[in-house]
C-alpha cells in the first residue's frame, strides 16, 4: 500500500492528533538531524520542507541557480526522503531550489535521482511545475485581470516575454492533486510555504482555518520558539485546534512568542492571502500547554470567490562589476559627493556613447538607508567605496569601474593633501566581475480561473 | 522615555520585495500600552522619521504579541539596480533615537 494510502487507511480527521513534522524551513542550509530524529521517534504523519523564497532577491530566479550548496542540499534532501521513507510516510517539499522555476526543480531533481540510486531503492515522485505559461498571462494581463501587490509596475506583454523565469505560488489544490496520486514524495515549484503543510491536513478534512494556521507557524520550523532556531517543529493538529513543540528541547514555544511570530515577514498580521482563500488569525488564541508547548486555537478561513496566484518574474538587466575601496583621510571623506560626482563625469566623457548604470555607495555615510529623507549619519572616521556599474557585457562593466578606480584614486579637489591617491584598496585587483544582474519584473497578482492547468504534475518512479 | 529602553526588539524586514515592516516587541502590555497611546510611533511621525509621505504608512497594533507593526512601501523594488538592503533587515535605525 503506498504511503498515502495508509494515511487514508488510518481513520485520521478531526478530533483525531495528525501530527505534522516540519524538518526545514530553508532544506539545503544544513537540517539539525539531532531534532529531526526527535520528530521522526514521534511518528508523524507527513513530513514537510519547505526550500525556498523570494527573500534573497531577483538573481536566484533570474538565472535558474540555487542560492543553498549542492552537497548540503544534497545532504538535507536525503535526510527527509529517507527519514520519511523509514517512517513510511509522505514528504512534501515547496520552492525546489529556492526559487521553484524548471532549472530549480531540474536541478533539486537530479539530486533525488543520486541519492535515490546511491540508497538501492525506488521512489514515487509527483513534480508540480510553477513556471507559467506566457500566453496565459499576456491574456489576462489585456483582460486587465492581474493588479500589481505594491509600488512596481504594471505586468506588459514586453515584460512577461522579457522575463528570464516567471513562477506563480501554488496553493493546497496542487499538492491534493498531486497527493491523489499517491506518490512516496512530492516535489512542488514555486508554492505558497504554508500549502507544503496544510495538504495533508485538508486531504484528512482537518478544517482549513486551523490547518493553515498551523502551517504558517511551522513553516519557519523553531523560529517561533525562544531561543529561536532552526530547528524540526512539530504541530498536532486536532481539529478546532492545535499544539506547537520543537523537537530541540532547549527551544520553547510560548503564547508570546508564537503570537510574535505571526509578525514575521508579513505586512498584515492578522490576514494572510492564499490562492484559495484567506486565513483570518486576528481571534486566535495562544495557550500555554506547559513551558516549552503552546495550544492554538480561533483561526478561521474564507474560501475566496476569486482563486488567484501570486506571480514572480525576474529579468536580466545585464553584467555587473565592482570596486572595493576605502579612505579615512578627513578631506576625501568631507569631500566625498563632490568626488564621485567628479569622477562619474569623468568616466562619461573617456567613454562617450557608452550605456551603463554607474553607482557610487559610500558606506558610513549612510548608504545601507533606503530612505533619503531619514535622518543623515554623523561624519565617520573612515568611509568605504562600493562603486557599481551594471552595463551590457562584462567587459563593459569592468572598463567602466577600471576607469572610475583610477579617476577616483588621483582626483584632484580643494585642500587636497592627499597626493599619494585618495583611496586604499584592500586587496588586488580591487575590481571584480560580480556576473549577472537580475531585477524583480513581476510580483503581481492574477486572477486564476482553473488553477489546475496553471500547475501541471509529473508523476515518476525512480530507481 | 526612549523607546529602546521599552522595546525588547526593533528589527526590520522585507515583506515581499514591494514593502518593508518594522516590528517593534514589547516585554509586556504595559510597554506595549504605553507605546501604542504615544503620538511618536503613530503614522505621521514615522512617515516624518523616514522622510516619506504619511499615506505610505501604515501602523498596526498587534497586542496578542505586544507590538506594533509598520508598513512601509520600498522605495526601490529589493534586488533592483540601487537597491542598498536585499533583505530590508537595517532600516529599523530611524526608530532608534525615538523619544515616547
Amino acid at each position: 500500500m503506498s504511503v498515502v494510502g495508509r494515511l487514508l487507511d488510518r481513520r485520521l480527521g478531526p478530533g483525531q492528533p495528525l501530527r505534522v513534522l516540519s524538518a526545514s524551513g530553508q532544506l539545503g542550509n544544513g537540517i539539525p538531524e539531532a531534532a529531526l530524529q526527535a520528530g521522526l521517534a514521534r511518528e508523524p504523519h507527513v513530513i514537510g520542507c519547505d526550500m525556498g523564497s523570494i527573500d534573497p532577491g531577483p538573481y536566484y530566479l533570474g538565472a535558474g541557480r540555487m542560492a543553498t550548496s549542492p552537497a548540503i542540499t544534497r545532504r538535507d534532501l536525503r535526510l527527509a526522503i529517507l527519514g520519511a521513507r523509514q517512517a513510511r510516510v509522505p514528504v512534501l517539499i515547496g520552492t525546489a531550489g529556492t526559487a521553484g522555476a524548471a532549472p530549480h526543480v531540474a536541478a533539486t531533481l537530479d539530486l533525488i535521482r543520486g541519492i535515490v540510486r546511491e540508497a538501492g531503492i525506488s521512489l514515487r515522485i509527483a513534480v508540480i511545475h510553477a513556471d507559467m505559461d506566457r500566453a496565459w498571462l499576456k491574456a489576462m494581463a489585456a483582460a486587465d485581470r492581474i493588479r500589481a501587490i505594491g509600488a512596481i509596475g504594471a505586468l506588459t506583454a514586453a515584460e512577461i516575454d522579457g522575463a528570464a523565469h516567471i513562477v506563480g505560488q501554488m496553493g493546497t489544490e496542487a499538492f491534493l492533486r498531486a497527493l491523489a496520486m499517491e506518490p512516496d514524495v512530492i516535489l512542488a515549484g514555486r508554492a505558497c510555504d504554508t500549502a507544503v503543510f496544510a495538504a495533508v491536513p485538508l486531504l484528512l478534512g482537518y478544517p482549513a482555518g486551523p490547518a493553515t494556521h498551523m502551517a504558517k507557524i511551522i513553516e519557519c520550523t523553531s523560529l517561533c520558539c525562544t531561543p529561536g532556531g532552526r530547528d524540526a517543529m512539530l504541530g498536532t493538529l486536532h481539529g478546532d485546534h492545535f499544539d506547537l513543540e520543537s523537537m530541540n528541547p532547549a527551544r520553547a514555544a510560548t503564547p508570546l512568542t508564537v503570537a510574535a511570530h505571526s509578525l514575521y515577514e508579513q505586512a498584515d498580521p492578522l490576514h494572510v492571502q492564499e490562492p484559495a482563500g484567506t486565513l483570518n488569525v486576528a481571534a486566535a488564541r495562544f495557550e500555554a500547554l506547559d513551558d516549552r508547548r503552546v495550544r492554538v486555537h480561533g483561526a478561521t478561513w474564507t474560501p475566496a470567490t476569486q482563486p488567484s496566484i501570486k506571480i514572480e518574474g525576474s529579468s536580466w538587466i545585464g553584467e555587473r562589476a565592482v570596486l572595493l575601496a576605502a579612505t579615512c583621510d578627513p578631506r576625501v571623506i568631507e569631500h566625498h559627493a563632490g568626488i564621485t560626482e567628479g569622477v562619474r563625469r569623468i568616466v562619461a566623457e573617456i567613454m562617450p556613447g557608452e550605456t551603463y548604470d554607474l553607482r557610487f555607495r559610500a558606506y558610513g555615510s549612510g548608504a545601507t538607508s533606503l530612505f533619503p529623507g531619514a535622518a543623515p549619519m554623523p561624519t565617520p572616521g573612515e568611509l568605504f567605496f562600493l562603486v557599481e556599474c551594471i552595463a551590457a557585457t562584462a567587459e563593459l562593466a569592468k572598463a567602466v569601474v577600471g576607469v572610475a578606480k583610477q579617476n577616483l584614486l588621483h582626483f584632484g579637489f580643494p585642500g587636497r593633501l592627499s597626493t599619494g591617491g585618495n583611496i586604499a584598496f584592500p586587496f588586488t585587483p580591487p575590481e571584480i566581475p560580480a556576473g549577472p544582474a537580475y531585477r524583480f519584473s513581476a510580483y503581481h497578482i492574477a486572477d486564476c480561473d482553473d488553477l489546475a492547468s496553471a500547475f501541471p504534475i509529473t508523476l515518476e518512479t525512480l530507481r | 522615555m526612549r523607546l529602546i529602553d521599552l522595546a525588547r526588539v526593533i528589527r526590520s524586514k522585507n515583506a515581499g520585495p514591494l514593502h518593508l515592516t518594522l516590528d517593534i516587541l514589547f516585554a509586556d502590555a504595559a510597554g506595549y500600552d504605553r507605546a501604542a497611546r504615544s503620538p511618536a510611533l503613530a503614522a505621521p511621525a514615522i512617515a516624518s522619521l523616514y522622510g516619506v509621505d504619511p499615506a505610505t504608512v501604515a501602523v498596526i497594533p498587534f497586542p496578542a504579541a505586544h507590538a506594533l507593526k509598520v508598513v512601509l512601501d520600498r522605495p526601490i523594488v529589493a534586488g533592483s539596480p540601487g537597491d542598498a538592503d536585499v533583505y530590508g533587515a537595517q532600516q529599523h535605525r530611524p526608530l532608534l533615537g525615538v523619544i515616547l
